[in-house]
């Protein structure tokens, strides 16, 4: 904070630890971060917002390639990492409640907790998504793994993956065989019935097309969720720091609540993601319906 | 200044010594500011700049129309041409014009605070607009963009071999701007209000820039994600609105104009605001319906959020979706109504001064009223089908836009160019520019309603010739519009170096801005004021000494 107004007419006798010139005192100034870090967590909401809108309108549509897609999806990864994120909130909600108590060394231990939970989140999603990227399962042409050309001479076997373009790639018996079973049974919706088939032939390339808008979105919105948690990280990074110095306290722990606010609404829009992408039309699939 | 300040050394001693402008004059005092006063000065150079490069590409727009062949541009050309100039207005002007500019400067001095509530989020969201604007500018110099300002896929992310990225990341980036603005004054006017300045004592500008700010956190971030998933369906080659894997064009406009429908209202609600302050002011009378107006203000951004489809009557939506959003839009008409017939009974008996801040707000009524009403003709389902996508469009937006948005904001630059700068500027010269506009832009404009209503369609290089008269009175008017233009930029500027200087309340008006010096002290109030009296309050208990007012005025102008 480097002060250029050298006019300084804000000749207040006391001036609390913290506390900044355009406010008159400590409740002026608390009301107003918080206002504003709840504001900014509206426009957050919003921003995730059209893209909760777009998983809507695609997941009506295509109900059936979207739970095909969701099975390969490893849910409990995604359980484990719900079940890390909601003690890391614990942890930051503690966190808060030790700098109300002005316990510095409690901040400091449960900060780092915190961090080892987001980074725990972090390297499994890097898990799924390397996985993803194994199986030819990343929407985009080149982010999938490459294989050499496989020898036309060589017997094919069942489950090799043969990836010379990089593409996405979607073979999925038993997705197609229910998508059948429910067109027969009248269940598919209208965009199915004429997404899926070509002259009344179940087209893989069609199926894939849908799918592929499946994964589009999961890593459009997990990834953006990951860029919000790599960010929560730094904010963490900030606060270790300042709580390692010793600035908060009963008087003054904004900072800390205001963190905390950021990180609890990322971690509630993990508690979104995973049941619309991971566990929504499982059960379409993992047979005995 | 200084020299007139030794000559009138007995009533400037009441002022303090230095002002916002003269605390500091390096360059990292101007970059490094929190004062909410100088990032407004820093908006106005940058937004008046912006607002110059998009009025050439509008110059060129109308030279080109002035003949029925493209001969001045070819097509492809052509249609940079007007994308560039809707994505500078829209998105560098319109948007931040009023807010950022007038509405940074004035709305903590009219809330008797000593600064915006976060002024280094104020500062943050100027150089966001900065690196925002450079990026879109960047584009433009590489070769530009073509799409229209609305970027409709697949087009944009298909088939377009310009510049769509760079410009996006821009317009995405350049959000964050008007969101943090609009965060700031919505934190500032509940928590910054001074003791006394209940709710119904803030000016109705404030309630205008609060209603905007609504919008701005509520809209934007849609946008920002929208033009982000097209980004990057752009560079990864696939994703939701690619109609040929079974994606969606359509929902790209749903999802565009969830936040450009409400943005339409960013680009209107502060105009409104000034002039409700310009009414009332100028008429010297307690405008009439104060809890109305507010209250509209907050209206209009809450219905704005429920007519987006109107934008989209041809484009396949439902025909049951089409009547609820026309009906939608026609309820919008109301609060602006509202607005429209509160000023006009604050004129009356009014004791109305035609300063050249009352020719803009006499100004906008007139033009509004016909930018408004025409919005019901395109909201109409039947006739909008004959009207979308010609000139009757482009004549109706830009009646609200520049009829509405730019005469207030001219006129609110005028009204507090005291304030802001300590100067005033020729009044003589003020009043022939705000005609000059208004004669001008009614030239260019009213004959594109004409034209759209016969059949030219908007975005063309070349139109049929029995339409070329039309055309030719437009950009006439286009050459008058422009001059008007130019005169403030000449007049203000000279009146920074040779005008007369300021006192504290050339309008010798009521409200808080006109209490305290002009310019301003960086710390606003000497000490927090205690509001005692109503907005608009011209009766003789407002607390303001208007023989002293007008001594010191009448002193200062020697």
């Amino acid at each position: 904070m480097v002060n250029v107004n050298n006019m300084a007419t804000h000749e207040h006798d006391y001036h609390p630890p913290g506390l900044q010139h355009q406010f008159e005192d400590m409740k002026q100034q608390e009301e107003s971060v918080a206002l504003g870090m709840w504001a900014f967590l509206v426009q957050e909401i919003m921003f995730f917002g059209g893209l909760f809108t777009a998983y809507l309108v695609f997941r009506s549509r295509y109900p059936m390639a979207f739970a095909a897609g969701s099975n390969h999806l490893d849910a409990f990864l995604g359980g484990l990492n719900t079940l890390v994120l909601i003690v890391s909130s614990l942890t930051m909600a503690l966190t808060v409640y030790y700098a109300q108590k002005g316990k510095r060394m409690m901040q400091v231990w449960l900060i780092i907790l915190t961090m080892l939970f987001g980074t725990t989140f972090l390297v499994v999603k890097y898990f799924e998504y390397s996985d993803k990227y194994h199986h030819g399962l990343v929407p985009v042409t080149g982010l999938n793994k490459r294989t050499k050309a496989a020898d036309p001479n060589a017997p094919k076997t069942e489950g090799t993956y043969v990836n010379t373009r990089s593409e996405f790639q979607w073979h999925d018996e038993k997705g197609d065989k229910i998508i059948l079973e429910a067109r027969e049974k009248g269940y598919l919706t209208p965009h199915e019935e004429i997404g899926y088939f070509t002259n009344g032939e179940l087209d893989n390339n069609k199926v894939r097309d849908k799918v592929r808008i499946f994964f589009w979105i999961y890593f459009v919105m997990t990834g953006l969720h990951a860029l919000h948690m790599i960010v929560g990280l730094g904010i963490m990074m900030w606060l270790l720091w300042t709580a390692w110095r010793g600035a908060y306290s009963a008087d003054y722990y904004s900072p800390v609540e205001m963190s905390g606010l950021y990180w609890h609404f990322v971690d509630i829009v993990w508690i979104f993601l995973f049941p619309m992408l991971y566990l929504l039309g499982r059960h379409f699939l993992a047979g005995g319906h | 200044m200084q020299n007139v300040d030794a000559v009138n050394s007995d009533f400037i001693e009441k002022e303090p010594k230095m002002n916002y402008l003269t605390n500091g004059f390096t360059l990292k005092s101007w970059l490094l500011t929190k004062d909410h006063k100088r990032i407004a000065i820093m908006y106005l150079i940058t937004v008046s700049a912006f607002f110059l490069i998009g009025g050439l590409y509008a110059a060129t727009i109308r030279l080109e129309l002035l003949t029925p062949q493209s001969d001045l541009l070819e097509s492809g050309t052509y249609n940079k041409v007007f994308t560039q100039h809707g994505i500078i207005m829209v998105f560098l002007f319109l948007i931040p014009v009023i807010p950022a500019i007038l509405g940074n400067f004035l709305l903590p001095i009219m809330i008797g605070a000593k600064d915006l509530a976060l002024p280094r989020i104020n500062l943050l969201s100027l150089y966001i607009y900065w690196i925002g604007g450079a990026l879109i500018m960047y584009a433009l110099m590489q070769g530009g963009v073509d799409t229209g300002w609305t970027f409709y896929t697949p087009y944009s992310t298909t088939f377009s071999n310009t510049y769509v990225m760079a410009t996006g990341l821009g317009i995405f980036i350049n959000g964050f701007s008007s969101i943090l603005t609009g965060l700031n004054f919505i934190v500032t006017v509940h928590t910054m209000r001074a003791p006394g300045m209940t709710w119904f004592r803030l000016p109705l500008f404030v309630w205008a820039n609060y209603a905007t700010s609504l919008v701005m956190i509520l809209g934007t971030p849609v946008v920002a994600i929208t033009v982000l998933l097209l980004a990057l369906e752009r560079i990864g080659k696939v994703g939701i609105f690619d109609p040929a894997i079974g994606g969606d064009p359509i929902l790209f406009q749903h999802l565009f104009w969830f936040y450009s429908h409400p943005a339409v209202y960013i680009m209107i609600l502060p105009g409104m605001g000034i002039i409700s302050e310009l009414i009332s002011n100028f008429s010297r009378k307690k405008i009439f319906g104060y809890e109305f107006i507010a209250f509209s203000s907050i209206a209009i951004a809450v219905f704005g959020f429920l007519v987006w489809g109107h934008h989209m009557f041809v484009s396949g939506q439902s025909i049951y979706a089409g009547l609820v959003f026309s009906f939608l839009t026609m309820v919008v008409a109301i609060p602006s109504a509202i607005k429209m017939f509160n000023w006009s009974a604050t004129l009356y008996k009014g004791s109305i001064s035609y300063d050249t801040p009352m020719l803009y707000a006499i100004g906008f009524m007139g033009l509004f009223l016909v930018g408004g009403l025409t919005g019901l003709f395109l909201g109409s389902m039947g006739l909008t089908v004959h009207l979308t996508d010609t000139y009757f469009i482009v004549a109706h937006f830009h009646y609200v836009m520049v009829g509405g948005q730019v005469l207030a904001y001219l006129g609110g630059l005028h009204y507090w160019w005291s304030k802001m700068t300590g100067k005033l500027y020729s009044e003589f010269w003020g009043k022939i520019s705000a005609m000059l506009i208004f004669v001008g832009f009614n030239l260019t404009f009213f004959p594109q309603f004409i034209l759209g209503y016969q059949g030219m369609p908007r975005r063309y290089a070349s139109y049929a010739e029995e339409l070329q008269v039309l055309n030719i009175f437009s950009t006439a008017g286009a050459s008058v519009l422009g001059l008007g233009m130019i005169l403030p930029l000449v007049y203000l500027t000279h009146s920074l170096i040779f005008g007369k200087n300021a006192s504290s309340n050339p309008w010798m008006l009521p409200g808080l801005e006109w209490r305290v010096p002009s310019p301003p002290p960086t710390e606003n109030f000497e000490s927090t004021p205690i509001v005692t009296w109503e907005a608009y309050d011209f009766s003789d208990e407002n607390g303001l000494d208007l023989e002293e007012a007008r001594r010191r005025h009448l002193a200062t102008i020697v």
